[in-house]
């Protein structure tokens, strides 16, 4: 049996855990390419119109696994911290996809609560069953894969350059280079290094989330939020930069609530869409290092 | 010595010359309809007729079409559009603390404090209330776009115009002038309505202080620059060059860096002779299929652009 993947979403933040449980269940795997032109062609074509860039992206990574698999994963994620929520958008994922996708092989699509061990294993034993019907199996497959998601680090910590910038924003906009237009590498050429959410402690954020009038609904909106906030009061960068999909509900009240926090602190605002002329992104990013850098003279 | 800037835009393609006392002695300001290589040499060839013996001490390119530009020039300095509008700003007026610039295709504001860029935004994903957009509205009414801003100062009222979209604004106008309104009272509200929109999405949030500068080709309109005196109830500088500044500055930068490596790269006025050609190709190397623009010049390839990785376009500097 083969197990497709598509590389889009939040698999960069949890393909450990993903690729290790099918692997261990002892089925082939297939991980779509990374995001590529085609890939947004097919995504574009099949998706609805008024999805964010990401999630287009992420039909498009279906769209060319389709053929190649026997069983597709489109995680359904809800939930990867108590209390809180991901964007609608991933709970109705699957859905989408069955409605604009044809000729889909078939599909996990099991609710993923991922803030406690208990609740990812109900998952685990759910999707396990699509492929084996050996228990214990399943269980070791979940425990190895736990064991490798929890080793795995993602982000970047780069204090070595002239400057600093905090990339902030979802993490599939910081990590799908074909997004983001390899701006970390960009930044680099410029004498700029990134760092990213990621090398923040948890409690700093949660310290940094009080000085807002309620606890954030989303996950990821808490992260942006409590990531920007640090590094502004700890001083540990030169400027922000938010990567942010045109139409994305969650950013748009994200970025008031950071500039509210931060005043006057550099800020750069990169709105992304379908677009792969890399002229504007340029303009914006070499003018705001020569901002920081106070480049003029 | 002499110092040349270009800035190629989504619009014009803007050359300047500079004297040594960074006076403008010349200005060139062209369409570039979509090419940008034969605009600069439309440009060249002007001003090979009349300055063919000049030296040039340094050149400067900017605007979305830098790269490109900078290529077929030899360009000392490639800057991108805020900091060269900035630098000549700051040039004319160390005072100035607002730059408001309205291109073809982009808007931007520029904060300055002290001297240098404290603050800057442009337009996101939509361009209502570009240079485009007011040359398109101005076609459509069969207006020549350089009576268009006289329109405006000629009402006395404004129609309310939708100014957030250009698809909107257009439909609002179109309903308007069906319900018999008057061209100038529409133009003087869609006057309105591009500035109310800058200010509400470019300039959002933003400290706007005096002295307040208007750059870029929409400064040109009046009915522009009255409606942001009206909406910020300051008074609007737009300095006599207003439509090359991003040329003046890049120019100024290249002067800069030339004179510190002690020489220009600048491949010289004949440019405007060679022939030039663009060839598009998919690099298949690997699953970004970047699409890979060519230069050739008189049969010899000196640039590439477009590719994601930087394999084609390395190779040029090789060259």
């Amino acid at each position: 049996m083969i197990v497709g993947i598509p590389k889009g979403l939040l698999y960069y933040k949890y393909y450990p855990f993903f690729t290790n449980f099918f692997n261990e269940l002892g089925v082939e795997l297939v991980v779509s390419q990374d995001t590529n032109k085609d890939i947004l062609d097919e995504g574009v074509n099949y998706c609805i119109d008024d999805a964010c860039l990401p999630v287009k992206i992420f039909h498009g990574h279906v769209a060319v696994l389709k053929e190649k698999c026997d069983i597709i994963l489109i995680p359904r994620i809800m939930q990867v911290r108590k209390k809180e929520y991901i964007c609608p958008k991933f709970c109705g994922l699957p859905e989408m996809i069955k409605n604009t996708i044809p000729d889909l092989p078939r599909i996990i699509d099991k609710p993923i609560y991922a803030f406690s061990r208990k609740k990812l294993y109900t998952w685990a034993k759910e999707a396990g069953s699509m492929i084996t019907k050996d228990k214990n199996r399943i269980k070791s497959a979940f425990n190895y894969a736990v064991m490798e998601q929890d080793k795995y680090r993602l982000g970047f910590n780069d204090k070595s350059q002239q400057l600093t910038v905090a990339l902030v924003g979802h993490p599939y906009n910081i990590f799908d280079n074909y997004i983001n237009m390899n701006i970390v590498k960009k930044l680099k050429r410029l004498g700029v290094g990134v760092i990213t959410e990621e090398f923040l402690e948890d409690n700093l954020i949660d310290e940094e989330i009080r000085h807002l009038y309620k606890k954030p609904f989303w996950t990821f909106a808490r992260n942006s939020y409590g990531f920007a906030s640090n590094v502004y009061r700890k001083n540990l960068v030169d400027g922000i930069i938010y990567i942010s999909s045109f139409a994305c509900g969650i950013d748009s009240v994200v970025i008031e609530l950071i500039k509210e926090r931060i005043g006057n602190f550099p800020l750069l605002i990169l709105k992304i869409d379908e677009h792969t002329g890399e002229a504007g992104l340029d303009t914006r990013v070499e003018a705001f290092v020569d901002m920081l850098g106070r480049g003029l003279r | 010595m002499y110092y040349l800037g270009v800035d190629v835009g989504s619009v014009s393609t803007n050359l300047v010359l500079l004297d040594n006392n960074m006076i403008v002695v010349e200005k060139i300001y062209i369409r570039t309809r979509g090419s940008p290589i034969k605009a600069v040499q439309d440009g060249f060839k002007i001003l090979k007729d009349k300055y063919d013996n000049i030296q040039i001490g340094g050149v400067g390119a900017t605007g979305s079409g830098r790269h490109i530009a900078a290529t077929l020039i030899g360009a000392d300095a490639v800057k991108n559009e805020i900091t060269s509008h900035a630098v000549a700003a700051l040039e004319i007026d160390r005072e100035v603390k607002t730059i408001i610039e309205i291109g073809g295709q982009d808007s931007k504001i520029i904060i300055l404090r002290n001297g240098v860029v404290s603050d800057f935004a442009m337009n996101t994903v939509c361009a209502a209330g570009t240079g485009s957009f007011i040359d398109r509205q101005a076609e459509r009414l069969d207006i020549p776009i350089e009576e268009f801003g006289d329109y405006a100062l000629n009402s006395n009222m404004a129609v309310r115009i939708a100014g957030r979209c250009a698809v909107f604004a257009e439909s609002d106008m179109i309903h308007k002038q069906q319900l018999g309104y008057d061209k100038a009272d529409i133009i003087r509200g869609l006057c309105d309505a591009l500035v109310r929109n800058y200010l509400n999405n470019v300039g959002k949030g933003k400290e706007i202080l005096p002295k307040v500068f208007f750059q870029g080709g929409v400064a040109a309109n009046k009915g522009i620059k009255t409606a942001f005196e009206r909406a910020l109830g300051l008074e609007i500088v737009v300095p006599k060059d207003f439509n090359v500044m991003g040329a003046i500055g890049v120019a100024i930068l290249g002067k800069e860096v030339a004179e510190k490596e002690g020489q220009t790269n600048f491949k010289g006025l004949n440019l405007a002779d060679s022939i030039f050609e663009s060839n598009s190709f998919e690099c298949t190397d690997c699953s970004n299929r970047c699409e890979v623009v060519k230069l050739i010049e008189n049969n010899r390839h000196i640039g590439c652009f477009g590719d994601r990785c930087g394999k084609w376009s390395n190779r040029v500097k090789a060259l």
